[in-house]
């Protein structure tokens, strides 16, 4: 068995080498069908990457402890469904994971790329084949996850904090959004090397970038949920390296899809988002050697291994050879218009673009800063979360703002006066919002105060948009009300798509202030019988009990919960001793309010059988609102990703002659 | 048309001026965080510093009462000295694992801001692998 998977692994190297020089050579001669036959060998990569990630499922769900990596990462007590996620618990299975995605994805691009871009292609396959060629050799040559050895009795299981139903999900959804990211660079690369100046790559990009774009902020969120539910510290984002990485793309991906209309509108832009495209690829890459690498410390701290300098050379490589690319393909991408006034929609964007990066950026030097400071000063010096939550406020407020001016500016050049009709409403709302919130006592905090009163500006104007949309429908139609708005949506997929992802990041704003910026935190020491009073909440412990779990000892506080005299139940926060790794893992207990998205969050910081307790209360208003903005943006994505065969065919007509010309 | 400058050219200076005052006037403020030490670096310095060691000896004393008591050793070396550490104490806290806490040193002894202690996984949080 060990034996296939290693096989299995050669032949995905050995068809990707054959990809990149075959469809180099291919593209460079203008041979169709060698081209042909390393777009071949892309796909059939996919199948050497599916026989081995079967031969390493089948290994661990057997807990076949002759693989080292089973026997490292599982043990004959661990829960079946961990059993399973183990495949991503450790880094030789994550390196698989990603290649199984790489394959795939690129497969998809092939097979996709066929029917509407088959002369992007050429240089496109070359280029997926080059980061399979990394990737599988890593895997092949560094760090195997088919290492064997003499079967031990039992292994040594998988980390505590990692069994949880969210680890699942989180780690595969945020590979998919990180890989997917490499589609777009290799179509960009494509364009660039084949010598086109048209559009076309970003046509075809658009949707890729959209779902990996999508994946990567819902893995994301799903991470926070996790830690915030599972690591019980009672936050949900802590700026750790880690956190930082999966952020940095992400943000470098929201640039690109807005600064690309302004391309696909206007024409401009163009070496941008080149830049961007690469950028996000390489932050992806970067994630991946910052946890992999072992070089900052964070709470994530992988195993480290070996493979940091691979992954640093091959950022280099991506890095310089893009670079190189765009240079001397410099005057393919003159822009055809120029920016015609700082007051418009494209200059909106502009600046968009321009806080996104500019925090992207500042992302970037906080992580790094202790590299960095090492090297000059031979001591690393570390920037904690007050650096990152100051250019969060100085970035992000602004941008709020934007969000809400963007949509309704309108292109090239605004008036005045037309600024002053278009925006007296969505103003009117808001700073109506400030005053009652002001009334209300949200002065305590003023960023909070500033960051809501921009919530309110930017949903009254997609809330006037909608609105403005409908009531035209409704005019040119004569439909009934609801009809009007679905014709509406649906037949302007992306912009409204756009709006409901925009709301979700409102409802995601409102959560983060309120959670950050009027929570409460209490500590204090119990005796069983004794009360505590946390904001409008009373506290009682009542005792201690302790239980046999499936492959843990269960120690849980009893707490019963009152607000304002009416009894709400009892939690029960404490920890778990896992046997078989010989940890303690914290166990919280949350209250989650539906009514008003509050969470009362309880940690037993100590606990003694029948003694006392140390408990941490948190009140955490509005904090389920970033969950809800979770689902929001999933179902904004969805409707811009939605298939528009009225857009197909216009594109169809815009580059049809383009493509029948390849063709013949 | 040609000869008049771009306003994107001024946009984006105007905006790269604006996020450089902005980093600046924080780094100027706020100061440019924590130096990061090993327990033998840390002779003679009184200020605020990260520090990172492995935890040696049995920890003594409570974190919610007078404190938690224990050595910090250099990772890879021999030099240790004690600290004192009150607030929550992370699920991986134990002899032998690698931690970091922030603090000044005062009289020979690390006093750790309270709440501050993060724990760092070893290369692996179990045994150490059998070559």
């Amino acid at each position: 068995m060990p034996d296939l998977g290693r096989a299995a692994l050669i032949v995905c190297l050995g068809l990707a080498v054959y990809a990149v020089a075959g469809g180099a050579f291919g593209a460079l001669t203008r041979r169709r069908r060698l081209t042909e036959s390393a777009e071949n060998a892309v796909l059939a990569s996919f199948g050497a990457a599916l026989v081995a990630s079967g031969v390493l499922l089948a290994a661990l769900l057997r807990s076949d402890f002759r693989f080292v990596y089973v026997w490292e990462n599982t043990s004959l007590e661990l829960p079946r469904p961990y059993t399973f996620s183990a495949f991503w618990g450790g880094q030789e299975g994550s390196l698989l994971l990603w290649l199984l995605i790489l394959t795939g994805f690129s497969s998809a691009a092939v097979l996709l790329g066929r029917r509407s871009a088959p002369s992007l292609l050429a240089w496109t396959v070359p280029i997926l084949g080059g980061v399979i060629v990394f990737f599988s050799f890593l895997l092949v040559a560094v760090a195997s996850p088919f290492a064997t050895q003499a079967a031990p009795a039992d292994g040594l299981g998988l980390n505590p904090s990692l069994q949880n139903p969210y680890m699942l999900a989180h780690p595969p959804f945020l590979y998919l959004g990180f890989v997917g990211l490499t589609i777009p660079f290799a179509f960009a690369m494509g364009a660039l090397a084949a010598r086109r100046s048209d559009e076309l790559w970003v046509v075809v990009t658009r949707r890729w970038t959209l779902v990996a774009w999508t994946l990567l902020g819902f893995g994301q969120l799903l991470g926070a949920h996790w830690a915030y539910v599972e690591v019980g510290w009672g936050g949900y984002f802590a700026w750790d390296p880690v956190e930082n990485a999966a952020l940095m793309p992400w943000l470098a991906a929201t640039a690109f899809l807005h600064s690309v209309m302004i391309q696909e509108k206007r024409g401009m832009l163009k070496i941008w988002n080149v830049v961007l495209v690469v950028g996000a690829f390489a932050l992806a890459l970067f994630g991946t050697f910052l946890t992999r690498s072992g070089i900052l410390s964070s709470i994530h701290s992988f195993t480290e291994g070996s493979i940091g300098p691979w992954f640093l050379g091959f950022i280099g490589v991506v890095v310089a050879g893009s670079t190189a690319l765009i240079v001397s393909r410099r005057p393919l991408l003159r822009a055809k218009t120029r920016l015609e006034s700082a007051v418009s929609r494209e200059a909106t964007f502009l600046y968009n673009n321009l806080l996104l990066i500019a925090f992207c950026l500042t992302i970037l030097w906080g992580v790094a800063y202790p590299i960095l400071t090492e090297a000059l000063r031979g001591e690393p010096v570390t920037v904690g979360p007050p650096y990152y939550n100051f250019f969060l406020k100085a970035f992000g407020l602004p941008l709020l703002l934007l969000m809400g001016i963007g949509p309704l500016i309108a292109w090239r050049r605004a008036s005045l006066r037309g600024l002053g009709r278009t925006f007296a409403w969505p103003l009117g709302v808001a700073l109506a919002t400030g005053v009652v919130l002001l009334a209300l006592g949200a002065g305590s905090s003023i960023p909070g105060l500033v960051g809501y009163t921009f919530c309110a500006f930017v949903l009254a104007s997609i809330g006037f948009e909608f609105a403005r949309g409908t009531r035209a429908r409704h005019a040119l139609t004569g439909g009934s009300w609801p009809t009007a708005f679905g014709q509406l949506v649906g037949r302007n997929r992306r912009r409204y798509g756009g709006y409901v992802v925009h709301a979700s990041i409102v409802l995601l704003a409102i959560g983060v202030v309120g959670s950050s910026a009027y929570d409460t935190t209490r500590e204090q020491r119990l005796r069983p019988g004794e009360s505590m009073t946390v904001r409008d909440y009373t506290l009682t412990y009542r005792g201690t009990t302790q239980e046999r779990g499936a492959n843990a000892i269960e120690t849980r506080a009893a707490v019963d919960v009152a607000r304002d005299g009416e009894r709400l139940g009892t939690l029960r926060p404490g920890k778990n001793s896992y046997l078989a790794e010989q940890q303690v893992s914290n166990e919280a207990a949350i209250r989650s309010d539906r009514v008003n998205g509050e969470d009362l969050f309880l940690i037993a910081e100590q606990l003694q059988p029948g003694g006392a307790l140390f408990l941490k209360v948190l009140v955490k208003p509005l904090v389920n609102l970033i969950w809800l903005a979770g689902f929001v943006f999933v179902g904004g994505a969805l409707i811009a990703l939605w298939p528009d065969a009225r857009e197909q065919r216009r594109l169809a007509v815009r580059y049809g002659r383009h493509e029948a010309l390849a063709r013949a | 048309m040609a000869r008049r400058a771009s306003p994107a050219r001024l946009v984006i200076a105007l905006g790269v001026a604006a996020m450089l005052a902005v980093f600046l006037l924080y780094t100027s403020i706020a100061g440019g965080g924590t130096p990061q030490l090993r327990p033998s670096e840390l002779k003679g310095r009184t200020g605020e510093v990260a520090l990172v060691g492995k935890v040696v000896g049995q920890p003594t004393g409570d974190a919610r009462g007078n404190g938690l008591r224990f050595r910090l050793r250099d990772v890879e070396g021999t030099y240790s000295i004690p600290v004192v550490y009150r607030g929550s104490v992370p699920d991986m806290f134990r002899s032998g694992r690698d931690i970091l806490v922030e603090g000044r040193l005062r009289n020979g002894t690390f006093f750790a801001d309270p709440g501050t202690m993060k724990t760092k996984c070893p290369s692996k949080y179990t045994a150490k692998k059998q070559s």
